[in-house]
């Protein structure tokens, strides 16, 4: 178990309370789960994605992680539609444990580009952490 | 993580703290759920090497005097007198044997392993937190001149499991040949409780007793120590084991290795409701094919006639796992609700193979019998559930969870070629070793 000044926070990405990470890269935004999500979540043994094409509201659930303590719900940090899953993570969902920010799962296009600013960094990120 | 204040700590819980465990609440005390190899790694760990566990949870009662054999016949399953092996012999001095505690509806307060010691003596092992209620519970049953002693966080207990235990417990024993020789399943040597000391030490001289037993159903051993001895004892281990690949396990994996192998969780699996047919039903003494019992015992009367509940060993098609909460539930090819899941986890060892992906095999099943030289397992669902009608080995049902459902397949056994039962020569044999690491 990860103490927190010991969490992987990127500074360059935005999260969200439900432990999700989004970054922009053009005019798509791949999310993933936190280096905090991983952890507390241990062994991550499958991953549901959704079908490319799906429109999503933000805070709609997206997919599932299963991991060897439970089965975890996936929520969208923005609204928009799935353009495309990483499917390397079907056979080795392991890559989410290794490098959660490496291992994204989906990319996003948005519906609301302000959506995006109301993210969290990963300071906001942090102090929520800290509770 | 902010354990509650209330909860007990064992003797190694500052290792676990130490090792950076995800440390979780389990049955009274803080628990590592796993270290930071994960629970997938340490889980494989004892299926193709060794994983030790500390155990320290459980708590151990110990029976003697005139008339203890006769109040663990009266209030265990197990008839004393025809328990041991296929000839049903008598338990004798050194023999272990596993059964249930019923209350006269023939509810399950709980389950144990009760070792004889020697001539009138017990030991009796039972679940984390239940050392006060099982001790009571027999108090009220015994006769003047048994004595009852519950020796809960008095007494260090370590798992060593895997088939390379046997080639890191011989680096240890002092004398290990005569310790090990002819120890076989359910068997055990040494003694912490008896006035005389133990005949099996290790490190030199810490006394142990050395049990060939376990919760994982791979081979191993359960090692009980006095408390100021523990942290010893793992730490000559974990030395010892080191060349063998030895990892440490915390209680994710020790859960998933049992319900692969089949056995049963003391109040999820089996519990507060009336004792049904259930993979663990050889516990009750039955007479012949099951009309009677060989003894008379608290709850026998209750149990005798049909069942009311049938509890099921199953397995799915992918890692996916239902969530065990108040609305899920077991459906049958029909859609006719028939029953409730106990257990749903994930056995990371296993696939299906085969075009048809039915059947399952382990990461230890040789390639002769069947494993696929590429042989990646993504784990396989699988658990436990009790149903209000019988159903049949083979029958394909349904878990429901909320939105979520998936198609299992009811099983006599869950995880192939598990090693528990091998035998003691062929596991210290380091030629055999390879072959299984091959």
């Amino acid at each position: 178990m990860k103490e927190l000044d010991e969490l992987n926070l990127p500074g360059d990405l935005y999260y969200t309370k439900d432990h999700e990470w989004a970054l922009k890269e053009g005019d798509t935004i791949k999310v993933g789960i936190s280096d905090y999500a991983q952890d507390q979540l241990g062994d991550i043994v499958f991953v549901e994605l959704p079908e490319i094409g799906t429109q999503f509201e933000r805070g709609d659930e997206f997919g599932t992680l299963e991991s060897v303590k439970a089965v975890s719900e996936i929520y969208m940090p923005i609204s928009g539609e799935i353009v495309d899953v990483n499917s390397e993570l079907e056979d080795a969902p392991e890559l989410l444990n290794e490098d959660p920010y490496d291992a994204w799962i989906v990319e996003v296009r948005p519906e609301d580009e302000d959506q995006y600013d109301e993210l969290l960094s990963s300071n906001d990120y942090l102090e929520i952490l800290k509770g | 993580m902010n354990d509650s204040v209330n909860l007990k700590k064992t003797v190694l819980h500052a290792y676990h703290v130490s090792r950076n465990a995800n440390m979780a609440s389990f049955g009274g005390y803080s628990m590592p759920l796993w270290y930071e190899t994960g629970a997938k790694a340490e889980h494989l760990a004892v299926i193709t090497a060794a994983g030790l566990f500390d155990t320290s949870h459980m708590a151990v009662i110990t029976i003697s005097g005139e008339g203890a054999f006769d109040l663990l016949q009266h209030s265990f399953t197990r008839d004393l007198n025809s328990c041991v092996g296929s000839s049903q012999a008598p338990l004798s001095k050194g023999r272990c044997v596993y059964g249930l505690f019923l209350e006269t509806d023939g509810t399950v307060i709980d389950d144990a392993i009760v070792t004889e010691l020697g001539a009138g003596r017990y030991m009796v092992v039972v679940n984390s937190g239940m050392g006060p209620v099982v001790s009571d519970h027999l108090r009220k049953l015994a006769t003047a001149g048994v004595s009852i002693t519950d020796h809960s966080d008095m007494i260090g207990k370590i798992d060593l499991q895997g088939p390379r235990s046997a080639l890191i417990i011989e680096q240890v024993l002092d004398r290990p040949d005569a310790v090990l020789d002819g120890l076989s399943y359910f068997t055990c040597r040494g003694d912490i409780f008896g006035e005389r000391g133990s005949d099996v030490t290790l490190g030199g001289s810490i006394p142990v007793l050395l049990s060939r037993s376990g919760y994982t159903g791979e081979f191993g051993f359960e090692l009980f120590t006095a408390l100021a001895d523990t942290e010893n004892v793992w730490r000559l281990i974990l030395e010892a084991g080191e060349p063998f690949g030895i990892t440490v396990c915390g209680l994710a994996s020790r859960d998933s290795l049992r319900t692969g192998a089949m056995l049963p969780l003391s109040h999820q699996d089996i519990g507060n409701w009336k004792f049904g047919q259930t993979p663990w039903s050889f516990v009750l003494p039955k007479n012949g094919r099951g009309a009677t019992f060989t003894k008379q015992f608290v709850g026998a009367d209750s149990l005798l006639g049909e069942p009311d509940s049938y509890t099921y060993g199953f397995a799915g098609y992918d890692p996916r796992k239902i969530p065990v909460t108040e609305s899920s539930r077991v459906v049958d090819a029909d859609g006719s609700e028939i029953g409730i899941i106990l257990t749903c986890t994930t056995d990371m060892a296993i696939d299906r193979v085969g075009d048809d992906r039915q059947r399952i095999v382990s990461v230890a099943t040789p390639a002769a019998e069947g494993r696929p030289g590429d042989f990646r397992p993504r784990g396989l669902c699988c658990g436990f559930i009790k149903t209000n009608t019988p159903c049949r080995i083979g029958d394909k049902i349904k878990l429901v969870e909320g939105r979520r459902t998936l198609n299992v397949e009811i099983r006599e056994d869950i995880r192939p070629n598990r090693t528990a039962r091998c035998s003691m020569q062929r596991m210290r044999s380091k030629s055999e070793e390879r072959e299984t690491r091959a």
